[in-house]
């Protein structure tokens, strides 16, 4: 059984080893420290073969990076994946939908214009809008404090789930309903 | 076909290492760290080899490379697949190597250096005649070791592992060039991979 492991794990150090036998060794090597010092050695064996002489990595090497790195997921520069080699691979099932980064988004984004549409009683609907002079706009009602603080509330909550511009909408309407500000009016050309 | 690039060469690499690499990439970008760790196990030694050569004082490559893979995990999801993923780390570990030199001549380079094509060449070309004389006595040990251990090979597992290893032959074409199934191609490695990694424990202990 082990050697049958091992062979895999050889197989994949060359790119050989067929994705759906990937996950479960994955798993092992999580697991066994002795199969990842069999991987590490594999790699240097072709490294000799091909490169000799030269600075080898330390035993230790591997296990000082994994930890520089820490246990935190921070592969903070995602701007996209690496594409899957043949067929898409899914996500694996434990990660919930919700947790995915799209709905997330989508629920945050939702979420929010829902909050602000109903902490704001002097919504008008698009169609009954008028086209003020000077793009100003008025707020002739404020949510009560209750309300307010509600807002405030909702804001702590769900402010890792939306985005800066989402988190400034909802802010600037907190700020409008602040009861000492019940009318901003805003002139072009000239300063807030 | 995607062209060879600074970092591909003697790497071993052909399509499926680079499909594999591809693949523990995707898993490293869904936050499965055995994924990423195995890529350090994978081109660890490749990575030191060539920042020590890079490096004035190469007892500092370990450090180097290490904030190297560190930096290559932190940029994980910005790679896209575009390039082989050694030739995407070779890249960071350059740049990182660069900025150590300029750091500790005092002139430190907050930007990650941009490497035309023709310099990338020059470094690889450099590197193949630069050879530190921080090679180690282990190092040399581990290089006889490895001859000794592949000399003593029956010679149907020496074939398939040379063949492997140095010609960067795929298991399908080493099946051909062997004339078996390509399951005995991949035992024969295994096997020859075994009996070295038996020789070299010792040394490695």
């Amino acid at each position: 059984m082990t050697d049958q492991i091992r062979e895999q794990l050889s197989a994949l150090l060359d790119g050989e080893l067929p994705r759906d036998e990937m996950g479960l060794l994955m798993r092992r090597l999580e697991k066994d420290p002795e199969l990842r010092r069999a991987f590490g050695t594999y790699a240097l064996i072709g490294e000799t073969l091909r490169a000799p002489g030269g600075r080898i990595a330390a035993p230790s090497f591997a296990a000082r990076v994994s930890a520089a790195i820490g246990e935190a997921p921070a592969i903070v520069e995602k701007t996209s994946t690496a594409r899957p080699p043949a067929a898409t691979v899914p996500l694996p099932q434990h990660v919930a939908l919700w947790k995915r980064p799209i709905v997330r988004t989508a629920l945050a984004a939702s979420a929010a214009v829902t909050a602000v549409l109903l902490f704001r009683p002097d919504v008008t609907p698009v169609a009954q809008l008028e086209v003020t002079p000077a793009n100003s706009f008025a707020m002739s009602a404020s949510p009560t404090p209750a309300q307010s603080q509600r807002l405030a509330g909702y804001m702590v909550a769900h402010s890792q789930f939306s985005t800066p511009m989402v988190r400034r909408n909802v802010l600037s309407s907190l700020l409008a309903a602040d009861p000492g500000i019940t009318r901003v009016s805003y002139e072009m050309g000239q300063a807030p | 076909m995607k062209s060879r690039e600074p970092g591909d060469e003697d790497a071993g690499l052909h399509a499926g290492t680079e499909q594999s690499d591809l693949e523990l990439v995707r898993r490293a970008q869904q936050n499965e760290r055995g994924a990423f760790d195995l890529l350090v196990l994978k081109y660890q030694h490749k990575v030191i080899k060539l920042v020590a050569r890079l490096l004035r004082d190469p007892t500092e490559a370990e450090d180097v490379a290490q904030e190297a893979f560190v930096k290559a995990y932190r940029a994980l999801g910005s790679f896209r697949g575009d390039s082989a993923f050694y030739t995407w780390l070779y890249r960071i570990a350059v740049n990182t190597a660069r900025n150590s030199i300029a750091s500790r001549q005092r002139r430190p380079l907050d930007y990650e250096v941009e490497l035309s094509e023709s310099e990338q060449n020059n470094v690889a070309a450099r590197l193949k005649h630069d050879d530190t004389p921080e090679a180690t006595a282990l190092s040399e040990e581990i290089r006889q070791t490895v001859n000794e251990a592949i000399g003593q090979l029956p010679e149907d597992l020496r074939t398939a592992i040379v063949l492997r290893e140095i010609e960067g032959l795929s298991y399908e074409e080493i099946a051909t060039a062997m004339d078996c199934p390509v399951g005995t191609v991949r035992s024969r490695i295994f096997r020859a991979r075994e009996a070295i990694d038996r020789a070299l424990k010792p040394l490695l202990d």
